[in-house]
């Protein structure tokens, strides 16, 4: 079966990069592997737009970066959240079961 | 503190840019050889997981010269600033003005500091448009989008969701359904 791009909001995803830092540091390529996995694989990430919003969530303040030593023992940069990303997630986290919320109930209006 | 970081990491990609792009490229390239590993486990041959691996990544050059170029962003709101600058220029115009009535016209030094105040706010005037586009750009891109801004700028309902900002993230089910699909076709 053919598979078609269903494009979310920018905030979706710097909200998973989130959530996904905040079980416990990981390199850029285990955020994708996260997302995926607490999404039940329903969730895939295109690489090409991990790497910037990393970037772009770090220059927030909101994840930080440290280089370090991956289990392959090779050298990877891992990131973490910050405080201030914490509670950020806890704002997106609450702004969009309000999003989510009013979209159900629109929906479901007769 | 954390600002203190970011202004030294500002810094430091606008003092030593060719470390920044090795910095990003050994992080992205860390990145491919992973998924190659992983296309590997799953059963296929080096070759051909490497470029399954560099397929799926997308442009290289591009994500490479997106995260350069967030890292040289100016890591704070650049609005106070921008509203600085402006006072400044105000400020400037106002003092060249005085001083323009008060330095006599014959003088060829009066004549000449009158030049210099007018190039030097023609200058900052111009510093300041080219900011404003800047990060107006930045803005339609995205690139500093913040996730509660966006969130905000969509709960509105009198908003165009189709001019919103997005993400490239594929949603599926275990049958390989978009949600769309699930809607329509159960």
């Amino acid at each position: 079966m053919p598979k078609s791009n269903v494009s979310l909001l920018q905030g979706t995803l710097d909200m998973l990069i989130l959530k996904a830092l905040s079980l416990g540091a990981l390199h850029g390529y285990g955020v994708g592997q996260r997302i995926a996995q607490i999404s039940g694989n329903a969730l895939k990430v295109e690489e090409g737009s991990l790497y910037p919003g990393l970037y772009r969530l770090e220059q927030r303040g909101w994840i930080e970066s440290e280089w370090d030593v991956s289990d392959n023992n090779q050298r990877a940069k891992f990131y973490k959240l910050t405080r201030a990303g914490r509670k950020q997630l806890i704002i997106e986290e609450q702004n969009w079961e309000r999003l989510a919320g009013a979209t159900i109930k629109a929906l479901r209006a007769v | 503190m954390s600002w203190i970081k970011a202004t030294t990491r500002f810094i430091c990609a606008w003092r030593r840019p060719d470390e920044l792009v090795r910095e990003v490229e050994t992080e992205l390239r860390f990145h491919i050889e992973m998924r190659t590993r992983a296309n590997v486990e799953q059963g296929m041959r080096p070759d051909d997981a490497q470029r399954a691996a560099l397929q799926s990544f997308g442009d290289f050059k591009q994500v490479r010269n997106n995260c350069c170029e967030i890292r040289r962003s100016l890591p704070f709101d650049s609005m106070p600033l921008r509203m600085g600058l402006h006072i400044t220029i105000a400020v400037l115009a106002g003092l060249a003005a005085l001083w323009a009535v008060n330095v006599p016209h014959h003088n060829f030094t009066g004549v000449m500091r009158q030049l210099i105040a007018i190039a030097v706010l023609t200058y900052l005037f111009i510093v300041v448009r080219r900011s404003k586009r800047h990060s107006d750009s930045e803005h339609v891109n995205g690139v500093l989008a913040a996730p509660s801004e966006t969130f905000r700028a969509n709960m509105s309902l009198t908003s165009d969701m189709s001019g919103a900002p997005s993400a490239n993230i594929t949603a599926y089910d275990e049958q390989g359904r978009t949600p769309v699909e699930r809607v329509f076709k159960s």
